[in-house]
């Protein structure tokens, strides 16, 4: 040590910068796993015999089996037909079959679901589990996802990997009040920046 | 103190795109400019620099007691009254600071004086932090600095250390910001790479992604609950935003803390001058509507004039008018001996209420005035970092400038 003094500076700093594109901050990244998904149960059948993958058509009738009662325990459950295509598009929602079945009388009102359009199987096999499943409904934009509705995909035909997270359960809708306006997840409310005048900010810091 | 013309590190330019510093030239123009850098003594740097600003938040901190306690301060500093519980209740339960950059008017002779306090949201911190100090232990290889140069930069180490104190080991923290600003996202993975280092979990959100669910939580940008908030983004917009109603029932713990609505706030300084009157880090400062017609020659109001009559003078020679919310020099304008002689294009604030100043010269070097933006992490002033500017009002296209230690 040639110093004099006590060094006024850090021994070692975070010197790179991984930018947004990187995700690096989503960091902890989640395991992914091979997940593929299909519009219905015949397109899962057919891939199923074509190519030797992980699953086999038992599987593909088991999983759409266990997709098709968590849409109905799981997927979101809206009291008006309106507020239901506002989350999910217009022409993608319908009554709720559960309803239907029960024909009515379970005290709450009638309530409308996003349609079920397909369903999402993936490979737990890498963990020592078998083949976990989604129901998958449509997105406001478009696109498809689980009842979660954490991710979204492009498609609902199609192979790939997805975090785990994916395919864990969303919590049950069915036997519960639908929701209201008030309740739907609401996203956008920071970021306005009031205190300047409208469109003139450039950055938040200074 | 002064400015030392320097040879530039060979490829810096190379070194700093692939390091991620992407905001290196910024609209055609050197934003990180080594061409020359700013020394001082160790003297300066203790003494000047790191006492003044550690002492200048301690008085920070006995204005934001007073004001929080003070219905008519709250109301002064433009708090909505819908928040002032939020705000006086975090620092009644002694919610922890994170960080803050004081820009200092300083020119190597007599007190620095405090031009504001960035107390909230300051930006800068990689440049500061991480790559000023690679500029100086690469120029101290090189030669080009002696041995026994140093940097007054303990910021990372600081920001590590401060992380472990106010949250608990392996606790998750997201970090919400403006992904399409490279300056604020720097600032803000800066901050979470420390974090990490400190172990805890970091999580990126960008700040219009942050969602409100059905319980009345925040939520991120992949529907995970908010359990702690670093927010680069101003108290005084989070107060006004639609999802404000929901700060306080969402349970989520943010940094900077509410209280922070205090001190980022320009209305801070009158307070700050009413508390210490005469102190030598302090310029006189007041409220606009208090002072006005004073300023014409009438009279000024009648809680403040015997301070006022004591600064009239100083006050007449030169002052700095300011919205009490304001970013990157909008809505200021100097006056000197009678007259305004500078003001920035940029009024988006000027709305807003006014404050007075007294004018503190920045000191002219090769026809750039620099400001000192001493870093506060927790408590403790920690490092420095310096830009400077050809216009008297440093504005959000001035250059960042390294500095070292020497004697």
């Amino acid at each position: 040590m040639t110093e004099r003094h006590p060094r006024k500076r850090s021994r070692h700093v975070a010197l790179v910068l991984a930018g947004t594109a990187t995700l690096a901050l989503a960091g902890c990244e989640d395991d992914r796993m091979d997940a593929q998904s299909f519009p219905d149960l015949e397109s899962c059948i057919a891939a199923s015999r074509q190519e030797s993958l992980w699953f086999t058509e038992e599987d593909c009738r088991k999983n759409f089996a266990a997709a098709r009662q968590e849409y109905l325990e799981t997927a979101p459950r809206y009291e008006s037909k309106e507020l239901c295509e506002q989350e999910h598009g217009v022409g993608n929602c319908g009554g709720d079959p559960a309803q239907q079945q029960q024909a009515q009388g379970s005290g709450g009102g009638f309530s409308f679901m996003p349609l079920l359009v397909g369903y999402m199987m993936g490979s737990m096999l890498s963990r020592g589990g078998g083949i976990a499943s989604q129901p998958m409904v449509n997105t406001a934009d478009g696109r498809y996802s689980t009842p979660r509705g954490e991710q979204s995909f492009a498609s609902n035909r199609g192979t790939g990997k997805v975090p785990a997270a994916t395919f864990q359960r969303a919590p049950a809708t069915l036997g519960k009040p639908p929701m209201s306006a008030a309740q739907v997840s609401q996203r956008g409310g920071f970021g306005a920046a009031a205190t300047a005048r409208p469109g003139t900010r450039s950055s938040f810091g200074g | 103190m002064e400015k030392r013309i320097l040879p530039e590190r060979p490829g810096w330019r190379d070194q700093a795109r692939e390091l991620g510093f992407a905001f290196a030239d910024m609209g055609g123009e050197p934003y990180w400019d080594e061409t020359s850098a700013y020394r001082f003594t160790l003297r300066q740097v203790e003494e000047d620099i790191e006492a003044a600003a550690t002492e200048l938040h301690a008085m920070c901190r006995e204005a934001v007691d007073r004001a929080t306690r003070d219905e008519t301060w709250l109301a002064r500093l433009a708090i909505p009254r819908q928040h002032w519980d939020l705000v006086a209740a975090s620092w009644a339960r002694g919610e922890p600071e994170l960080y803050g950059r004081m820009d200092l008017a300083y020119d190597g002779h007599g007190p620095a004086k405090l031009l504001e306090y960035n107390a909230d949201t300051p930006t800068s911190l990689y440049e500061s932090a991480s790559f000023q100090w690679l500029w100086f232990e690469q120029q101290q290889l090189a030669g080009v600095l002696d041995a026994d140069c140093d940097q007054f930069n303990g910021i990372h180490e600081a920001i590590v250390a401060r992380w472990t104190q106010i949250c608990a080991d392996g606790q998750e923290v997201h970090f919400a910001a403006d992904p399409d600003n490279p300056e604020d996202y720097a600032t803000v993975e800066t901050l979470a790479w420390a974090a990490r280092e400190a172990g805890l979990g970091a999580h990126f959100t960008p700040l219009a992604q942050i969602g409100l669910t059905a319980d009345g939580q925040f939520a991120d940008d992949q529907s995970r609950v908010i359990g702690t908030l670093f927010k680069l983004y101003p108290w005084e917009d989070m107060l006004r935003d639609e999802f404000a109603a929901h700060l306080q029932s969402s349970g989520t713990r943010f940094i900077e803390p509410p209280w922070k609505a205090v001190l980022s706030n320009k209305g801070i300084l009158p307070l700050l001058w009413q508390m210490f009157p005469g102190h030598p880090n302090l310029l006189p400062a007041f409220f606009l509507a208090d002072v006005q017609a004073a300023l014409a020659g009438g009279s000024p109001a009648a809680e403040i004039a015997p301070a006022f009559e004591a600064a009239r003078d100083r006050l007449a020679q030169g002052h700095v008018t300011k919205p009490i919310f304001s970013r990157e020099g909008a809505g200021v304008v100097i006056h000197q001996d009678g007259r305004e002689v500078a003001r920035t294009g940029d009024d988006s604030y000027s709305h807003h209420p006014m404050i007075v100043q007294g004018l503190a010269r920045l000191p002219d070097f090769g026809g750039f005035r620099p400001v000192l933006g001493a870093w506060i992490v927790g408590e403790t002033c920690c490092g420095l970092g310096l830009r400077e500017d050809r216009s008297p009002i440093t504005h959000n296209l001035s250059r960042f400038k390294p500095h070292f230690i020497e004697g």
